[in-house]
């Protein structure tokens, strides 16, 4: 039989790069910080790994708590190092940066003007999950999900006048 | 939607970091500390409780009507302040992360509305029973203590009042802040 250690262990090496991922969105890409958050997420997921009952995929599970957790996290330390940022922006700028880098920038900075719930439903469209699967991490029916990702596409394409 | 698309695409291509190495085991370590540190935290608090009953009879305060209401008073509102915090805390620990966005935010909305509760009913009450103890203990402190350490008890106490509430307030501030962003996240769907 595989012990909680393990399959903890199997869970933080195979989704790690994602709760990263994910984090950055709500961090406006700083490295450090999604780091920390990180942490957090798998310290929820370590202690509530007992009560995981199967009822939704383990990725399902673990996408509610790195959401829940980047949203109480962020607005209990309200660190969005957004000064940092723009200066580390200001210094890219002065030198040439690809274009890749400077779309993936511009767009983890109009993902910062969103409203906290539209942030994270596009985190995870951005992740390419079904929108059903969004909507039950959210809390919300399908339609809504469906209505509001169509708007935040929109939204998005303005800020990054693509 | 082909430029929406192509955002996908690089983000999902963005360089991630490997896991850490033993990162998981650095996790459970974190865990067990933070176990630990409560569990010091619980002894602290306990042992600071008994000192202070202890205290309370080893100077025989119940045999001066005054001087036992003024200690009660101070003694009963620190006890009453660390009770709260420590039950809110665990509170905010036992909040289920694992609950689907909306229904968690209705569960930190609620903490948050019983800690804003606790600050504006239970923190004034907790500063004004803890200001009225001190205050009917001055005449023994006047009576016991030289005249340069009486003056030195009630300087402080003036000084740790402002202080305190300076604190206090700001915590206030930073809650009332979280709240009314909460408010905002349930006023957008």
């Amino acid at each position: 039989m595989i012990t909680k250690q393990k399959q903890f262990e199997d869970i933080y090496n195979s989704n790690y790069s994602i709760v990263f991922r994910l984090c950055q969105g709500y961090t406006k890409g700083d490295a450090s910080m999604s780091k920390d958050l990180a942490q957090e997420v798998f310290v929820k997921v370590w202690e509530n790994l007992g009560s995981f009952r199967n009822e939704s995929s383990i990725s399902t599970w673990i996408y509610r708590i790195t959401v829940n957790t980047c949203l109480l996290e962020l607005r209990r330390n309200k660190s969005v190092p957004l000064d940092r940022h723009l200066s580390q922006l200001e210094h890219n700028e002065s030198k040439v940066i690809d274009d890749k880098e400077h779309q993936l920038t511009q767009l983890h900075e109009c993902i910062s003007k969103l409203k906290t719930e539209n942030k994270s439903i596009i985190l995870l469209e951005l992740e390419g999950l079904p929108q059903k699967e969004i909507a039950d991490i959210m809390g919300l029916s399908h339609e809504t999900i469906r209505v509001r990702i169509h708007r935040i596409k929109n939204e998005l394409a303005k800020c990054i006048k693509l | 939607m082909k430029a929406f698309d192509d955002l996908k695409s690089q983000w999902k291509e963005q360089v991630l970091p490997e896991p850490p190495n033993k990162g998981a085991h650095v996790v459970i370590q974190k865990v067990r500390f933070l176990q630990k540190k409560q569990g010091i935290t619980n002894v602290v608090l306990l042992t600071t409780m008994a000192i202070l009953i202890c205290f309370f009879f080893y100077i025989n305060a119940y045999k001066f009507i005054i001087v036992s209401l003024g200690l009660l008073l101070m003694i009963g509102a620190l006890i009453l302040r660390v009770m709260i915090e420590y039950f809110s805390i665990k509170k905010l620990k036992q909040l289920d992360v694992t609950k689907d966005a909306q229904s968690f935010i209705t569960d930190i909305t609620s903490y948050y509305r019983s800690r804003i509760r606790t600050h504006y009913i239970a923190t004034p009450i907790i500063i004004l029973g803890y200001g009225i103890g001190f205050y009917l203990l001055l005449p023994s402190f006047k009576q016991s203590l030289s005249q340069g350490f009486y003056t030195y008890i009630v300087t402080s106490a003036v000084v740790i009042l402002f202080v305190l509430g300076f604190f206090i307030f700001n915590e206030i501030r930073k809650e009332l802040r979280i709240l009314k962003e909460i408010s905002t996240y349930d006023s957008e769907y």
